[in-house]
């Protein structure tokens, strides 16, 4: 999961040559062998290390501030959202329907990493909701859509349908 | 600038600790267990900070990286990559832990859920000549992963590798460090209402380690 999420990663980003990964313990933690240096551990930790690799470190946000905040959704997808049980999930659905209800991405109106790595970890879970409740949490799936047809970004994952007449009632966005 | 904290909140002594080292100038608002201060959040949380802007930061590792960002220490794949093992590995384990010492009074199982960790620790200290984590100073990685340890390694007949109980007196000896801790623990009390209150909202994760 978090390796084929770090190729679409660096396909994005444009990175000429793909990396070799491998895995560390029963969570299949990635690990990237680097050259330069020791290994890297984590998802995070080399999805971070590949922007900056790419020179877009303005998807790691602009300033102190962004930069935390972008920090912070990450580490809520791998703390919370990655293996969490069912009930768990409608508490983060419905917090995060209503952090996104005034703004267009996560980190505000700037795309970042936060919203590549929280789209590739919520798509199984988005996939799954019914039309009613993609209906309830009207904010995820706006910003969901919003990313999945953000250029570059969907590659190994299906496009999820969403009904755009009833999630913009006036037919624009 | 505010950050609320909890007492008895373990979360809330690094970014405490990591305030303090930096020298941020920053409110402190004490809150209840109870007390809900980041509006999309459905539970309290803390520790929390307000920023300039009004926005909340509701995890306390962001809360530490952006201090040290702040104040002229940016993140390096070194300190992300500390900081994320503390939020994925270590922490369950700590507060596996923590409950079955605290709350049960389970010492011998308590030491066996972090053996793991702690020998990886152990194993990575070995790998360096640093005094530090990431290098001779201390950075926003050694604050993270003293503040998660403390309440367990603080108890000095806790089973843990020379070579840690080396890393973590070296940054445990520091005022700053000390302080933070002192007032977010004072006794055991505040702990254990923490683990109570935190473990009763907390539906077990289907990665959480066996509870044998």
């Amino acid at each position: 999961m978090a390796l084929r999420e770090l190729s679409s990663l660096e396909r994005f980003l444009g990175l000429k040559k793909p990396n070799k990964y491998s895995t560390q313990g029963g969570k299949k933690v990635p690990v990237l062998q680097n050259n330069n240096g020791p290994a890297l551990i984590g998802l995070v930790t080399i999805a971070s290390h590949l922007v900056h690799e790419a020179k877009r470190a303005e998807l790691l946000g602009d300033s102190a501030e962004q930069r935390a905040v972008v920090q912070q959704w990450i580490e809520h997808r791998i703390t919370r959202l990655d293996n969490c049980s069912k009930e768990e999930v409608k508490v983060i659905l419905k917090e995060l329907n209503q952090y996104l209800e005034d703004k267009v991405y996560l980190a505000g109106n700037i795309f970042t990493l936060a919203d590549i790595l929280m789209y590739y970890g919520i798509h199984h879970i988005v996939v799954e909701l019914a039309i009613l409740e993609k209906e309830r949490y009207l904010n995820v799936t706006r910003w969901f859509d919003h990313i999945q047809h953000y250029p570059g970004i969907r590659h190994h994952l299906p496009p999820v349908v969403v009904l755009r007449n009833r999630v913009y009632p006036n037919g624009h966005h | 600038m505010k950050l609320y904290i909890s007492e008895g909140n373990p979360h809330c002594i690094k970014a405490l600790a990591v305030l303090e080292l930096t020298g941020v100038k920053c409110d402190i608002e004490v809150i209840s267990h109870e007390e809900k201060v980041v509006p999309h959040l459905s539970r309290p949380v803390s520790p929390a900070l307000l920023l300039p802007s009004g926005t909340h930061l509701f995890s306390p590792n962001s809360i530490c990286q952006y201090l040290y960002d702040v104040s002229g220490q940016a993140a390096t794949d070194a300190t992300s990559q500390w900081l994320e093992w503390e939020a994925t590995n270590l922490q369950p384990a700590v507060l596996q832990s923590l409950h079955m010492v605290a709350l049960q009074g389970k010492r011998v199982e308590a030491a066996a859920v972090m053996k793991e960790p702690l020998n990886w620790l152990e194993q990575s200290l070995s790998k360096r000549s640093t005094a530090f984590l990431t290098a001779e100073v201390m950075s926003v990685a050694d604050v993270v992963l003293w503040a998660a340890l403390y309440p367990l390694l603080s108890d000095t007949s806790f089973e843990a590798g020379e070579l840690v109980r080396c890393w973590f007196g070296r940054v445990d000896s520091l005022s700053a460090c000390r302080a933070a801790a002192h007032r977010i623990l004072q006794g055991n009390e505040a702990l254990k209402t923490f683990l109570q209150k935190h473990t009763a909202s907390l539906s077990p994760r289907r990665d959480a380690p066996a509870n044998t």
